[in-house]
Formats: structure tokens, sequence, C-alpha cells
């Protein structure tokens, strides 16, 4: 007679790493996918595929993803010169004042941003800024992921910062140093790769949001924002191309789809890379 | 620098930083307010979408409320066993030799997290969607077709029930992250009085998972709130046709998907973007309340060693 025990036991090893394999295993579909794709897209169009706008809808062309890679930058630049300090700002006057009313305040609702859908910040900031301006801009589109990277740096950093250990901030006060002395000079600097992941992690979410940007930046497909004066222009981004060529009935541009789509994975992936050679234990 | 002027210097932008959630609540009720005002419940109560150029059309939410509902519900419910059987893969089977493993899956699960939505969107569109389509929904369709959810003739892939598959893939790792935090907080004494009884693996696992309840529910709102709030990859697949997803082989809409297609041009119709708004101010409390639920079931998960 068999031991049902030690049946069901085997059954449910077998059937737990299965759904387990099972659990990871579309992230190898969908990067092989990308990868045999994407990669196959970009070798044809070599370096056009960086630098030239994409080509005319389903002409034999391809063209390229130019601007969106481009107007990627720039969202990335100017969303971390407003996101990072305020951030940065947001975090240190919660650890500092953590236990006063504004402190708790700040705590929670920049939190709650983290569970509020991402495509709302961008209808906000539509009615908000696009609205009262009259255009689509790269500017709008920066204000609405810094909203977005908002929440993510401020925990880490939060986190970060709440880490140090108090009787480095005691041996600061205690050879006369102010409050901003220790918080910047010693409290940042203990915490600056606890401070430098928060900032990686707030860019990595951002370059890879797609909503906040559908009512904010326009597609401006053929347009290179060179300098700061674009970035009041309606511009283009990389996952926004994605979104919108996916869904066109045109072989060219769901080829540049599937391009822009490595060329995001590996941006992203590079990020990634980068926070775990720096830092042991990340969480996305 | 004194003390007063350092808190100058960050005391703005903490309110700033909370100011922000309060101006979206804000805004979004004062848009919404018209709509309301016109439609009353119909605006969830009523199926209907006509848009009329020039004059206030007939707007109803019901649809996509629906379908927000019923594609969230499917991710959570497909993703849960997956989450659960990883948080047993990492935490239990793996043995505990095998450190470098435990951390290939855990990145791997990482790297699930922070890859951009858009590109599981295009991976659902031009793979996921086909293949259930030819396949799985064929086959429900023609053996199952007596349960009224799989009864209607599926014409393509992109349905309601592949943004929910979509969707669990998605929120997987993210259900994975909160179990599996409060797994490992189970203290030591617990784990080691279950298995001194002699329990084979899947006793004890079931010990310590009705320990971890309360993490397990809460990641089932949690990622609730992230199903129901996403927005590009569903919009990619769910077939954006006013359908009620009462079959779930046919297409229909999420609030999220309807936004994303139509709120750039709803200006053109009168009250259109407030309708939209209004049901974005509802994305908004399902987030916050899910949230807010799943984080009071985490409190809940206090063990007294």
């Amino acid at each position: 007679m068999p031991d049902w025990r030690r049946v069901k036991d085997r059954l449910f090893t077998a059937a737990t790493v299965a759904l387990a394999l099972l659990a990871v295993a579309p992230l190898f579909h969908i990067l092989a996918t990308v990868v045999v794709r994407g990669g196959s897209v970009i070798l044809r169009g070599g370096v056009s595929f960086f630098t030239d706008p994409p080509a005319y809808p389903g002409s034999g062309e391809l063209g390229g993803v130019g601007p969106a890679l481009l107007g990627t930058l720039w969202l990335g630049l100017v969303t971390s010169l407003i996101g990072v300090p305020l951030a940065l700002l947001t975090a240190i006057y919660i650890v500092e004042y953590r236990e006063g009313r504004l402190a708790r305040v700040a705590r929670v609702f920049t939190s709650s941003l983290l569970e509020v859908p991402t495509v709302l910040i961008g209808m906000l900031v539509f009615l908000v800024v696009v609205v009262p301006m009259g255009r689509y801009s790269l500017a709008a589109g920066s204000i609405a992921l810094a909203i977005v990277m908002l929440p993510y740096t401020v925990s880490y950093v939060e986190r970060a910062l709440e880490g140090v250990p108090r009787t480095y901030r005691e041996a600061g006060y205690s050879i006369g140093m102010t409050r901003a002395q220790v918080v910047f000079q010693v409290v940042m600097g203990i915490a600056s790769r606890g401070v430098a992941a928060g900032i990686l992690i707030g860019v990595a979410k951002v370059l890879s949001e797609t909503a906040p940007l559908l009512f904010t930046i326009g597609s401006a497909r053929g347009s290179y924002p060179t300098g700061p004066q674009s970035l009041l222009e309606p511009g283009d981004a990389l996952p926004l191309l994605i979104f919108q060529f996916a869904q066109t009935p045109y072989s060219n541009w769901q080829d540049l789809a599937w391009g822009a789509a490595l060329l995001l994975t590996l941006i992203i992936l590079a990020i990634f890379t980068l926070l775990r050679l720096l830092f042991r234990e990340v969480k996305l | 620098m004194s003390e007063a002027r350092f808190k100058l210097l960050v005391a703005p932008p903490a309110i700033v930083s909370s100011a922000i959630l309060v101006l979206l609540f804000i805004v979004l009720l004062y848009y919404s307010l018209p709509a309301i005002r016109e439609y009353g419940l119909g605006l969830l109560a009523s199926p209907t979408w006509k848009p009329v150029e020039g004059a206030p059309g007939e707007y109803g939410l019901l649809i996509p409320l629906a379908g927000t509902l019923v594609s969230a519900v499917i991710a959570v419910l497909l993703a849960m066993p997956l989450a659960l059987a990883s948080v047993v893969f990492t935490e239990e089977i793996l043995p505990r030799g095998l450190h470098r493993w435990r951390e290939a899956f855990v990145s791997m699960i990482d790297v699930m997290t922070g890859l951009p939505t858009i590109v599981y969107g295009l991976w659902g569109a031009a793979v996921l969607a086909p293949l259930l389509g030819d396949t799985l929904y064929k086959w429900l369709h023609s053996s199952l077709s007596f349960i009224p959810l799989f009864s209607c003739q599926p014409t393509t892939g992109n349905t309601i029930l592949t943004a929910g598959v979509l969707l669990a893939i998605m929120i997987t790792p993210f259900i994975y992250a909160v179990v599996r935090e409060s797994y490992r907080q189970i203290p030591r004494t617990y784990k080691e009085a279950a298995l001194s009884l002699g329990t084979t693996r899947y006793e004890y696992v079931r010990i310590m998972m009705g320990m971890a309840k309360p993490a397990i529910l809460a990641g089932a709102l949690i990622g609730f709130g992230r199903a129901a709030g996403e927005t590009v990859a569903v919009a990619l697949v769910v077939g954006n046709t006013f359908n009620m997803p009462s079959c779930l082989l046919a297409p229909s809409y999420t609030v999220s998907s309807l936004i994303a297609n139509q709120f750039a041009n709803a200006q053109l119709y009168p009250l259109m973007l407030n309708v939209l708004v209004s049901g974005g101010l509802i994305l908004l409390l399902i987030g916050i309340a899910s949230n807010i639920l799943g984080i009071m079931y985490l409190r809940r998960v206090r063990y007294v060693a």
C-alpha cells in the first residue's frame, strides 16, 4: 500500500517547481522574442536606426527611431533635474523631522503615489499643464515623469538615510556641526550608495513609462529635440513610439517598434546591472 | 546654514511632494463633477457609449468598469498560484547549498518587475494573443462552450481573457515580493515546531502558508490594484470594444485602456473628457483602497515568537 503522505508530498513538490518555473518562463520568451525580432531590425537599419526618423508608413523603407531616442534621453535628463532634488529634499525632511505632522503626511502621501495608476498622472499633467500651455511638450512629459519618479526615489533614499546609525549624527553634533552640515556632509555621505540606488531606480522606472506620456508630449515623430528650446515643443519617446507603432498595420512601423523595444530593454537592463554591481540587495 | 534656513530649504519640497496627491484628487474630482451632474448613477450603470459632436453624448462606464474588474480578478487568480509556488520554491525547495540558484531566480523575478510594461504589451499583442487565440480559446470554445464564460466564438486573440493572462504575468512578481517578505519573517521556532512533528514538506508548507495568510491577502489586493491600473499593455491586447465581459473569449474594454484610447481626442466631444476623468477618479479610488486594505492586512502579520 502506497504511503499517501509521501505521494502527496512528491506531487506537491513537483507541482510547485513546475509552477515556479512557469512564473519566470514568460521572461525568457519575452527577452528571446525582443532580441530576435528587435535585433534583426537594428542590424538591418544599422546606424541609421539610431539616427533617422521613421520612414513613411507602409513604404519598404525602415528609417529609424532617432527623434524618439533623443526624446527619451532628454526626458530622462529633465525629469532627473526636476525629480531628483525634489525627492532628495523630501526624503531628508521626512527623516529629519520624522516626529512632525508634515513629515508623516509627506511619507504617506508620497508613498501612496506608488499606487496611483500612472495614466492618471498623465491625465493630471494634461489638465493642469498641457491645456493652459495650449500644446504638448517634452517639458510637460518631464513633469509627469518626475511625479512618477518621486515615490520610488523618496522611499529608497528615506530608507538609506534611516539606516545611518545614530552615533554618526551625534558625533557630528558633538563637534558643533549644524543640522544642515550633519545631513549634507555626514548622513548623505554615509548613505551615498543608497541615495545613488534610489536615483538610478527612479530613472529606470521613468524611462520605461508609457502612460504618463500619452497625453503630455504629443508624438512629434520627425523633429529632433536639439536643445533646451525644444523642451517647449512636442516630442517623442521610445515607449510611446512602441505603443503607437504596435497598433498600426504597417510592417515597417511594427519593425521599428520591435527595434525600439530591444533598445529600451537594453537601457533598462543596463541600469539594472549597474545597480546590481554597485549594491547587493536591490529591489526594483 | 542655520536650523531655520535648513528647514526653509527642505520644507517646501516636502509640501510640494505631499500636495501632488491632493492636487490629483481635487483636479480629477473637479473635472468629474460635470459628468456626475449630467449622468448621475448612469455613469456607473449604463453600458451605452455614444459620442456626439457638438452636444453631450450618452456615456456610461459600466462596460469598461466590468472589464477592469474581470481582467484584474482573472489576473490575481492566475498569478496567485504562480507567486506562492515561487515563494515555496525559493524558500523551501531549493536546497540551502544552491545559494546561487536562489539568487538567480530572485534576479529573474526582479527583472520581470523592472521590465517596461510596454514590452509586455508588445509581446502580448504579437505573441501571446495569437498563440492563445489559435490554441486555448479554440479548445475552450469547442469543449467547454456550455459554460457561459466560454460560450462566444473567439475571433481574435485580443480578448478580456488575454488581458487577464498578460496582467497575471506582470503582477506575479509583485505578489511574490509581498508574500516572500512576510514568509521569511515567520520565526524560526514556529518552523522548528512544525518540523518536529514530523511533517512532510507539503504539510509543513501548508502550516507556514496558513501563518502567512494575511500577507497572501495583502499580495492579492496589491496585485489587484496594479492590474486595475495597468494601461498600455492592456490597451494592446484587450480588443478595445464596447462589449460586456460576460464571455471571456470576446474583446472588451477596461477603464484605463478606454482613457488611453480616447482621452487625447475627448475634448472634441462635450462632456466626454469629464466622463473619462471620472473613470480615472474611480481608478484612483480603487488603487488607493486596495493599497490601504493591503497594508492593513500586512500589519496583522505579527509573529510573536
